[in-house]
């Protein structure tokens, strides 16, 4: 071998070992691929991520946390946290002259109700927590989810999610996921009723909903029940925060990577077979696949998402708000990347176990929940050490 | 303190015309939340992600609401209808200039309005 070959085979070597040492990304770890000005872009967006706001800097009056890693924290910035927070809407099924079936309670304080306030609005107005207008019909409890893998979602094109939808139930599976629609008809994906249509969206009105901090996209924020905030309890100029610090955040939170699903073990080999046969991916689709974006880390990906990102019927125990067109008992399907990192399931943390969180499942789901139940103990087991891989 | 979207909607007699109105035009693309054709008030929601908003307007009487390019009664807009609103900002509220229903918050497939 002459000596010039030797010295491609050794490159040639040190380059199949360098890919096959890259180490998958762990929670918290952005999308590989990015350029060293998106990676120092991610990491700033971090520091603004986990910033604490002060009233003095924009905090409230109303609002449920001081930072955006106060409730995303666990394991790192970015996952879950053990807060929840409080929604209301008031759902009739037989709508009121003049009115959809669902009311958001918008122009009462609503969908989301802050549970914490500042001192000045405590000591204008005397309370410790927004109030629940007696219009609700419905209260929710939301946990906090993590973000990760959140902008590979956004990049899921639309007509990725429409294609899934079968409404009507065409194919007479029992499975009808339809989609969610914003308020300028728009199709949603983001929020356990897959209101919001763009990850962008809901970081921007998230700052003001949860932080009471005004940015360029919310430039109030918003009423205490119907009314305006009192006088004095809100004397920082808007915007609270600046659009290039938000576009940090956004950045940051777009380019968090899905935790890499684990490797199979022997136990969970035959639960991901089973997971498929016992239904549960009508709906919880293990692929989604992205489509266009700017940024090359989020372009033409395979997403291992286990979402349709689509609305389905749950059956009437889990039902608890409305949200657009989103009835009480239907629910976006909840994406299982990253699932082997929670501690609590479902959209309120009800199920303190995975096989509880499957038990839960019923209307489209019934069928799914009855033949896993019909599983074998050693059976049912497989599918849970599967789903602890993703 | 920016009160862009919740500001008090007093209703003035008589009511006053879009074109009288001398205040730069915003809009505003969401779902009718109410119709109230007597008051000839509107209201909208709309917002960004979870933070939603009213909008409520009046609606002067030579106000053109239109539908596919056709002209519409006030009347003739339902709760959930999805309408693109021009409008300004008056002392007393905020007003209409136009009004053009573009589609359904529906749950069918088809593309987005």
């Amino acid at each position: 071998m002459s000596r010039r070959l030797g010295v491609w085979y050794v490159a040639l070597a040190l380059a199949a070992l360098s890919t096959a040492c890259r180490r998958p990304p762990q929670p918290g770890d952005p999308l590989l691929g990015l350029s060293a000005t998106e990676r120092a872009r991610f990491d700033s967006g971090r520091v603004v991520f986990d910033s604490a706001f002060t009233p003095e800097i924009g905090l409230g009056p109303l609002f449920n946390s001081d930072a955006c890693g106060e409730c995303h924290e666990e394991p790192v910035a970015g996952g879950l946290g053990d807060e929840t927070e409080r929604h209301a809407a008031a759902f009739h099924a037989v709508p009121p002259a003049g009115a959809r079936p669902c009311d958001e309670l918008v122009a009462l304080g609503g969908p989301v109700f802050q549970q914490r306030v500042t001192p000045a609005l405590r000591a204008a107005v005397g309370i410790d927590s927004e109030p629940v207008p007696p219009q609700a019909t419905g209260i929710a409890t939301r946990t906090s989810p993590d973000v990760f893998g959140f902008g590979l979602l956004d990049a899921v094109p639309d007509s990725a999610i429409l294609v899934l939808a079968d409404p009507d139930d065409r194919d007479g599976d029992g499975i009808s996921g339809r989609p969610n629609r914003f308020f300028d008809g728009r199709i949603g994906r983001f929020g356990r009723k897959a209101l919001v249509p763009t990850l962008r969206e809901f970081n921007d009105g998230a700052f003001v909903i949860e932080q009471g901090v005004t940015n360029p996209a919310v430039l109030d924020e918003g009423t205490f029940g119907d009314r305006p905030f009192p006088m004095g309890t809100d004397p920082t100029p808007e915007p609270e925060l600046s659009r290039a610090g938000i576009d940090l955040v956004d950045f940051f939170v777009r380019l968090l990577a899905p935790p890499a699903p684990q490797r199979l073990s022997r136990e969970a080999r035959p639960g991901r077979e089973l997971f498929a046969r016992v239904g549960c991916d009508g709906c919880h689709i293990p692929a989604l696949q992205t489509g266009d974006s700017p940024v090359a880390a989020l372009r033409r990906r395979e997403v291992a998402a286990y979402t349709d990102l689509l609305l389905h019927d749950m059956g009437p125990e889990l039902a608890d708000i409305c949200f657009g067109l989103a009835t009480p008992s239907e629910f976006r399907t909840e994406p299982l990347m990253g699932v082997r990192l929670m501690a609590r399931f479902l959209h309120d943390g009800r199920a303190t176990t995975l096989e509880q969180a499957i038990e839960m499942h019923a209307g489209e789901a019934a069928r799914s929940r009855d033949r896993f139940r019909t599983l074998t103990a050693e059976e049912r087991a497989a599918v849970v050490a599967f789903l602890k891989t993703l | 303190m920016n009160r862009f979207v919740l500001a008090a909607f007093v209703i003035i007699a008589p009511f006053p015309s879009a074109a009288t109105a001398q205040q730069p035009t915003h809009s505003v693309q969401g779902a009718v939340r109410l119709v109230d054709v007597r008051r000839r008030a509107l209201e909208v929601t709309t917002g960004v992600g979870l933070a939603l908003r009213v909008v409520r307007l009046q609606v002067p009487a030579d106000v053109r609401v239109t539908a596919a390019g056709a002209a519409l009664p006030l009347n003739q807009l339902a709760p959930g209808d999805i309408v693109r609103v021009s409008y300004g900002a008056l002392p007393s509220g905020y007003l209409a200039y136009t009004i053009e229903r573009v589609g359904r918050m529906a749950t069918g497939v088809e593309g987005t309005p």
